[in-house]
């Protein structure tokens, strides 16, 4: 009879359910697909509802539940941390307890009550070791560096352990309150983002600016000479204030805040422009910092791959140059790098770290969650009156061609992608090589900023002609979690993808993970001769990626998409 | 009830508008209701086995998926940007504002009670908007948008209102059932205002232990150095995995 391992994340980012079979994952699911709501962090009781729904098991076949964290060295943190930032820590000691108090210290009886599971048939797994066991274990690698970095987990903000096997030893860490995660989201809420959300725009802004504010930064995040880094604790205030996790002292010396929901041309407004600097500054100072560790990471644990998790790995710019500009030979990036990640982790650490069983094949495909049902589709289709056509397996043929006459399609197919990005189960489709589409995406569905640029996918054997990956990021760029320049002389052919720095997000298509993804480019092609499509993820603002076909029929019913296609179902605008 | 709560309603109504700030916080909290019910529909899409109520379903929640956007545009224009697009794109604000739970209404009620659920609601809110509007208390482009938001509830009402007779002309007991969630609409909002007040008594006690508990170990306490440390961890053992600290 095969082992059940059921890792779980959540309380405080995304939730996530992960349920290995005999160490094979058999379904990857975060709860914000199920719950409608992004990032939720409630127990992803749906999410693990779905997983041993999908290998067909009741609850009592689970051998262990594995927690993502250890709830009690958390509290240490916290309780320890309120002691040193007397009186400071007024407002928020309350506000921590209340949550403390209320649930998680009796986190096991909650486990149980919510999952099932016997007390006695439960791990908890550390943090850091969460996402490092997440991006190890997928890995292909047997000898690696594992770099984690995030906000914070119980101690451990910051990361480098050493893997071998199925061992993963730890070797040092940078603690709280010092973050670079810490970092980066002060910075976002400096400029009127939305912390845990507004990472990717500052991201995109910096494109716009320049880093004028290097010394600055240089204040805030400083870089030792042990290959380490520390923070500045008087600027910064996420320690003891409960919303604020910047002092005063942060607009003296970078500037005025910006008003969230101010509209950004920075041709225009010099404030604007001031803005745009201050998000290149934070970037430049967030990518020394993360070559600083990486290249500490290969002098302590000399191995040619290095593997990286953390919400900090999402930063695909970070990636972009670590591969680049980096000592490693391969780079390995766990595709849901946030703590949604932390459940896989958690439940290979079990499997492998401390049952230790063999390590497995490494994680090639992100169509790990729920799959659209045919039939039911089908109903659905005619219950709400839809005009559609059954294409079968003839769908991304047709797909392409709706691509090539300018079209915007929807395109769902098969099981949906773990971790933040649409990688063709989930997607928005367009031609990428006119700027005015990507206009029309932002208009009829996306309504973004015009700082975040829109993502490229390209056939795997015409990767090259368009832009310069170098190898160390092979594995990174099949799952977009990379930033690469896109060819000069193929800029001006693919207006829609290119950032303004000429850069790209670009997700590379292997026939044999994504056949019908790949068929899909490749009609495309063979009507326009390019083979690459502008993909970015089928969700209206402010909510996850569709999951069903319900949600894909409410939000194409709520966009100005033209086409939707639903599992080989082709669907036209419902009027 | 009706003229117990309709007068109710105008005194809530009345003070709330005329208080700098709060229209701009009732309009956010329509917003969040407007975004949990169409939830709350399109989780009855998913469920409903009575196919023919599948298209009313849909409609209605792309009907509470445009309110929220019009409410939140209302007071994104009154100048509340923070709330507002908090109200539109921040899911947590629907958890902490009690809107949405861990199951959908459709799945916690069933068709039937669902249905009669829907009634009471959507006629409620039919008031709440007629209240507003009767007192003249928005001002002209909130009024207009409540206008159109008010026809789409008025389709909402009278086709719950057509399922609630066809159930009751079966036999049902829909009165008892419409009765019941009314209560439980009163009693949803004591909880939500004894669980702010226990939150604003257990904050006080909680200060009272930070300053008798926490102050007196002020100079023990240290904050880490930064830099990298070595760890202190308990290992990879089972009996070291199955301990939560
Ligand atoms: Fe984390
Ligand atoms: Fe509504
Ligand atoms: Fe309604």
């Amino acid at each position: 009879m095969p082992s059940y391992v059921l890792g779980i994340s959540g309380l405080y980012h995304d939730a996530a359910a992960v349920l290995l079979e005999d160490g094979k994952i058999v379904a990857a699911a975060q709860e914000e697909r199920f719950s409608r709501l992004k990032h939720d962090a409630a127990l992803p009781v749906r999410a693990a509802q779905y997983c041993l729904e999908t290998a067909g098991i009741p609850v009592s076949r689970v051998d262990w539940l594995v927690f993502y964290e250890k709830p009690l060295r958390k509290f240490e943190r916290i309780v320890s941390t309120a002691v040193a930032t007397f009186p400071r820590s007024w407002r928020s000691f309350p506000r921590q307890m209340h949550h403390w108090l209320g649930d998680r210290l009796w986190l096991r009886a909650n486990l149980t009550s919510a999952f099932g599971v016997s007390p006695e048939r439960m791990m908890f797994c550390e943090h850091h070791l969460s996402h490092a066991a997440s991006a190890f274990y997928c890995s292909p690698h047997d000898e690696a560096a594992i770099l984690c970095v995030d906000g914070v987990g119980e101690w451990a903000t910051t990361s480098l352990w050493r893997g071998s096997g199925s061992a993963i030893e730890p070797v040092s860490e940078v603690r709280w309150p010092h973050s670079i995660g810490l970092f980066y989201s002060a910075i976002t809420a400096h400029l009127g983002f939305a912390v845990n959300e507004g990472e990717y725009k500052v991201m995109g802004m910096a494109a716009y600016g320049q880093p004028r504010f290097r010394e600055e930064m240089s204040r805030l995040l400083r870089l030792d000479s042990e290959g380490g880094y520390s923070v500045d604790l008087d600027t910064f205030s996420w320690h003891w204030h409960p919303t604020e996790p910047a002092t005063a002292r942060l607009a003296r010396l970078l500037g005025p805040p910006r008003f969230p929901g101010t509209p950004f041309t920075p041709r225009l407004d010099p404030l604007a422009q001031h803005h745009a600097d201050v998000a290149a500054s934070a970037q430049a100072a967030t990518e020394e910092a993360l070559l600083h560790l990486v290249r500490h990471a290969h002098a302590a644990v000399p191995a040619p791959a290095l593997c990286l998790a953390g919400g900090v790995a999402l930063n695909a710019v970070c990636n972009g140059r670590i591969a680049a500009e980096g000592p490693h030979a391969h780079l390995w990036v766990q595709p849901a790098a946030g703590d949604a990640g932390g459940a896989m982790g958690a439940a290979m650490w079990a499997w492998h770290g401390v049952l230790g069983n063999p390590r497995g094949p490494a994680l090639r495909s992100c169509a790990l969650g729920r799959e659209v049902a045919r039939d039911r589709t089908a109903e659905l289709l005619a219950d709400l009156g839809a005009r559609f056509d059954d294409l079968g397996d003839d769908a991304p043929e047709r797909a392409g061609r709706d691509l090539a006459e300018g079209k915007v399609v929807a395109w769902v197919d098969g099981r949906e992608e773990w971790g933040p990005r649409a990688l063709g189960q989930r997607s928005i489709l367009a031609d990428p090589r006119s700027a005015e589409v990507a206009e029309r995406v932002n208009r009829s569905v996306k309504f973004r900023e015009p700082f975040r640029p829109f993502a490229p996918s390209v056939r795997a054997g015409a990767a090259p002609r368009y832009f310069d990956i170098p190898a160390a990021a092979a594995s990174t760029s099949r799952f977009m979690l990379s930033t690469h320049p896109v060819l000069p002389e193929a800029q001006a052919g693919l207006a829609a993808v290119t950032h303004v720095d000429g850069t790209a997000r670009v997700q590379v298509v292997d026939a044999d993970t994504s056949p019908r993804f790949d068929r899909l480019l490749g009609a495309f092609e063979e009507a326009t001769g390019v083979p690459v499509l502008l993909n970015t993820s089928f969700n209206l603002k402010g909510e996850p990626l569709v999951s069903t076909p319900v949600d894909a029929l409410a939000a194409f019913a709520r966009s100005d998409l033209d086409t939707l296609y639903l599992n080989g179902f082709r669907v036209e605008r419902m009027r | 009830m009706g003229l117990f709560r309709r007068a109710w309603l105008t005194v809530v109504s009345e003070v709330a508008w005329r208080i700098p700030g709060r229209p701009q916080r009732l309009l956010a909290a329509f917003a969040l209701a407007e975004r949990g019910s169409m939830l709350d529909m399109l989780s009855a899409v998913e469920l409903t086995e009575r196919r023919g109520l599948r298209k009313l379903y849909f409609r209605h929640a792309l009907d509470e998926a445009r309110h929220a956007a019009l409410f939140a545009g209302r007071v994104r224009s009154l100048g509340a940007i923070g709330r507002a697009e908090a109200a539109i794109e921040d899911s947590g604000q629907l958890v902490e504002a009690g809107v949405v739970a861990g199951t959908t209404l459709f799945e916690r009620l069933g068709e039937e009670e669902f249905l009669s659920f829907v009634y009471v609601a959507e006629a409620d809110a039919v008031e709440q908007f007629e209240v507003l509007l009767a007192r003249r208390l928005p001002d002209p482009e909130t009024a207009a948008t409540l206008h159109r938001i008010l026809k789409d509830e008025h389709f909402h009402v009278s086709y719950a209102r057509t399922e609630v007779e066809r159930a009751a002309a079966a036999g049902r007991p829909m009165r008892r059932s419409m009765a019941l969630h009314r209560w439980r609409r009163v009693g949803q909002a004591w909880l939500r205002f004894s669980s702010d007040f226990g939150a604003l008594m257990g904050g006080f006690w909680l200060g009272l232990a930070y300053v008798v508990g926490v102050g007196p170990f002020r100079l023990l306490g240290r904050l880490e150095p930064g830099g990298w440390q070595r760890p202190e961890r308990g290992g990879s053992s089972l009996a070291a995995a199955r301990t939560e600290g």
